[in-house]
């Protein structure tokens, strides 16, 4: 009866949010069929569609994945779009640097680069938080501003390419690059490194003591220091891993995406992530699906631009109604939920 | 005509019936208690009446006239009011603002304080309540707390009273004071509901008394037509085991835990004043006081969860004053806390993750850097059948378990490997009669195999029922460390729990 009743809130939620997306559609004069009919196209209408959703889910599963793990242990991270940046300036530093160094090397490296980068971006409000108890949501939301000037005044001076008038790097050695997996797409190494990410976080939240302090601590501080968890260490290192997976996620888009370092390389990604974490439950392999789901639902909404003349920002819109549904799930629901 | 009369009421929480067709009648003018174990279903049968829950089935007649609330609001322009175990005050208001909170008064949003003062003055008055309308909430006792909260239902015209287990914070003395006011209230015709499970209570207080039991009324009588047998009889369905402290001799040679000259300053005030202590093996010591007289921070201190301003802590001869919190526990230390859901345990976290909470940097546990889980999930499972605690799973969350059960669950964690010291401050705190009696007699059980144990209980019985010695707390201080020995004076424990030292001389003499 439980189940049954949880089903039903969630078939209650898709079928709102289907009716608010035909509304949508109407008011703006297109046919819905046609509509729907290019958005799934537009997912699943082609080899390269399908290749898109998952270039997209990348950096949404790398940054939610690390929303998530700071969520765990009570770090509120709204600063991954900083970090993402702080991990594509470290890339694109280290890349020119150490130009010369083989793939087998370099690749790693930029990947601990790129971690360390965005891990610090979001230590320093973790350490606020820990020691200070000044809110992590405000300085990782100031943090992003910080990090998004910083590229911008980078990509005029220090890492301008000489050869372009454009706020742009040159492009990365070859030996920094990561592979494009399948040649016609644009399909790259990345998806690669955010599923390792994914078990490795998954191994580490769930199943070794580190995670479970972290997970405590998150849910019941108080509690945890009474048992003699340090709250302060575990709130500095969710917050360090929080940064670094979203560091990562900017090393896989200038990496494998960009080859390049230039403004604007996330379209709110650090956003959405918080989305991705709200909608997976803070959990891994929650994270993956609705990463995947959301990247669909966008290159979705891009076919049906192109065919059906709907602007995508109804995507955007569609995005909202969802977390606003599943937000007040159990109280639009709850005749049905009585036992949630 | 009965002024309150519930009729056939039902409600079940998650398929379990706390309130199966309880019927329930109020005379004008009488001080009627509910009694029960807890969980037996009063508070959830007074919230219903309060607008908080809503009833499954049955009918409510307020004056003969069917009444259906669905907030306290409604409940209160009815002129019932609740005071609720867990005061609804706002700390950084007055005892006026809070009086007056939420009310739309004369003038408003530009009322005139002073005459509302008065008003309320002259209410308080009325009854014997003294209390100053400019204090501030967050520095009154939790007596002088109690008594804002029943000025604030008579301000608000209330003609019937609910009070939920009014006396769980009071010294002796203090009760027999709020029993006064109570009179005094009932003489001008008010109407009490008083929810308690001490019976003694209940015969010295009461004009008559309904009995829950499991969700069911048991039975209602005049309370001079019954006895305190019968109504323990009645509230547990069984007669109560009484429970034996045998003497334990210790030859273990060890030291126990001990406190020397142990002080805490927080925020300039004086929380711990040189206490000094020993509890040897074997030895139980039972801290007596009112709530808030440094119970909390001494526990806290000897577990490194605050750290002292002087003083040393020592267990078995080791120091252990700037050890932190995991340290000693691995010295062996087994920690009840009074506050299980915020200390002790993780509500959102199932049963096998919350008896990692003390073992998860256990070696034992641990496997190639990931926990065992398979060894937890027999530990755990070892827990619930030593313990027998009810739950419908090892995964399900300690939020759906019910409160004597969470405890037996911080029972087993803490007293798991034979620790050598527990510190159990209100072990007991809300657990009904038999769990209870488990707890007192594991602690019973835990002291004759050696273990020196600090109790630290709000209730004078259990500190009674249980201790070796007992220390009185008052403000910080020892206000004296006596043997637990028939010939106990217990007035003098009273009024050394109030701070009162020269009446407690002059009793002593």
């Amino acid at each position: 009866m439980k189940q049954f009743g949880k089903l039903l809130s969630y078939l209650g939620i898709a079928f709102l949010t289907l009716s608010i997306s035909i509304l949508l559609i109407l008011l703006v004069g297109s046919s819905v069929t046609q509509a729907f009919s290019s958005f799934l196209s537009g997912i699943f209408g082609s080899f390269y569609s399908v290749s898109e959703v998952m270039v997209k889910a990348t950096p949404l599963i790398l940054t939610g994945l690390g929303v998530a793990v700071g969520s765990r242990s009570g770090f509120i991270n709204i600063g991954a779009e900083g970090q993402l940046y702080m991990g594509a300036i470290a890339v694109t530093f280290i890349a020119f640097w150490l130009n010369d160094l083989p793939a087998m090397v370099m690749i790693p490296l930029v990947i601990l680069g790129g971690f360390v980068f965005g891990g610090i971006w979001s230590v320093i409000p973790g350490f606020l938080k820990a020691r200070f108890g000044i809110s992590e949501v405000i300085t990782t939301l100031m943090f992003n501003y910080i990090a998004l000037s910083i590229v911008g005044i980078l990509v005029r001076t220090l890492l301008k390419d000489p050869a372009s008038s454009l706020p742009m790097s040159a492009f990365l050695p070859d030996g920094a690059t990561l592979p494009t997996l399948i040649s016609t797409t644009r399909l790259h190494a990345g998806i690669l490194v955010a599923l390792i990410s994914v078990v490795l976080v998954w191994l580490l939240v769930w199943k070794t003591p580190t995670g479970y302090e972290m997970r405590a601590v998150g849910l019941n501080p108080r509690a945890s220091k009474c048992a003699g968890i340090s709250v302060y260490k575990n709130i500095i290192l969710s917050s360090l891993i929080s940064g670094g997976l979203a560091g990562i996620a900017g090393v896989c888009e200038v990496s494998g995406l960009h080859h390049k370092l230039l403004e604007g390389i996330s379209p709110g990604y650090g956003y959405i992530a918080i989305i991705v974490a709200l909608l997976g439950k803070n959990h891994p392999v929650g994270v993956v699906i609705s990463a995947l789901g959301i990247a669909a639902l966008q290159v979705g909404s891009l076919g049906m631009q192109r065919m059906a003349g709907v602007p995508t920002s109804i995507s955007s819109i569609i995005m909202g109604v969802v977390v606003l549904l599943i937000l007040a799930r159990k109280s639009l629901f709850r005749r049905l939920l009585t036992d949630e | 005509m009965a002024l309150l009369s519930m009729k056939n009421i039902s409600k079940s929480f998650f398929g379990k019936m706390a309130n199966s067709q309880v019927c329930f009648d109020l005379e004008p003018g009488e001080i009627h208690a509910l009694l029960g174990e807890n969980g037996a279903g009063k508070t959830t049968l007074m919230n219903i009446l309060y607008g908080i829950y809503s009833r499954d089935s049955g009918d409510i007649f307020w004056k003969g006239q069917k009444v259906s609330f669905t907030s306290p609001r409604d409940a209160i322009a009815f002129q019932i009011g609740m005071v609720h175990q867990h005061f609804m005050l706002v700390p950084t208001l007055t005892v006026s603002q809070n009086i007056t909170l939420g009310l739309k008064e004369k003038g408003y949003p530009f009322t005139d304080r002073k005459a509302l003062n008065a008003t309320i003055t002259e209410v308080a008055q009325k009854y014997g309540l003294q209390i100053d309308v400019n204090a501030y909430i967050s520095n009154l006792s939790v007596g002088e707390q109690q008594r804002v909260e029943i000025i604030k239902l008579l301000y608000r015209d209330a003609e019937l009273l609910i009070l939920d287990e009014p006396t769980a914070m009071l010294t002796p003395q203090e009760t027999e004071y709020f029993f006064e006011v109570l009179r005094k209230l009932r003489a001008d015709g008010h109407s009490v509901i008083i929810i308690t499970h001490r019976i003694p209570e209940i015969m010295s207080i009461s004009d008559r008394v309904t009995v829950l039991r499991d969700g069911y009324n048991v039975v209602t009588a005049k309370t001079s037509d019954i006895s305190e047998q019968e109504l323990s009889r009645y509230m547990i369905g069984r007669q109560l085991q009484i429970i034996q402290r045998e003497a334990v001799v210790s030859d273990t040679g060890s030291e126990g835990i001990s406190l020397e000259e142990v002080s805490l300053k927080e925020k300039g005030r004086e929380r711990l004043n040189s206490l000094s202590l020993q509890i040897a093996p074997g030895e139980i010591v039972g801290v007596a006081g009112v709530d808030g007289n440094g119970q909390k921070e001494l526990v806290e201190v000897i577990l490194g969860i605050r750290k002292q301003s002087s003083g040393k802590i020592r267990m078995d001869g080791v120091d252990m004053s700037s050890m932190s919190v995991l340290e000693r526990k691995k010295l062996g230390i087994g920690y009840i806390s009074d506050d299980r859901h915020q200390d002790g345990l993780v509500m959102d976290m199932s049963l096998t993750d919350n008896i990692l909470l003390k073992t998860h940097t256990d070696r034992r546990f641990i496997k190639h850097g990931l926990i065992n889980t398979r060894l937890v999930r027999a530990e755990t499972q070892k827990a619930v059948e030593d313990y027998a605690i009810k739950t419908p799973g090892l995964n399900t969350p300690l939020r759906y378990l019910s409160g004597g059960n969470q405890q037996k669950l911080i029972l087993a964690r803490e007293m798991a490997g034979n620790p050598k010291a527990i510190i159990a401050h209100q072990p007991t705190r809300g657990l009904d009669i038999g769990a209870t009696e488990f707890v007192q007699q594991q602690l019973l059980q835990h002291r004759s195999n050696g273990c020196s144990i600090l109790l630290i209980s709000a209730d004078l019985e259990e500190v009674l029922l249980l201790s070796d010695r007992i220390a009185v707390l008052y403000k910080g201080c020892f206000m004296g460390i006596f043997p637990n020995t028939p010939e106990l004076n217990l007035s003098q424990i009273g009024l050394l729990m109030a701070g009162k030292t020269s009446e407690a001389r002059k009793e002593s003499l």
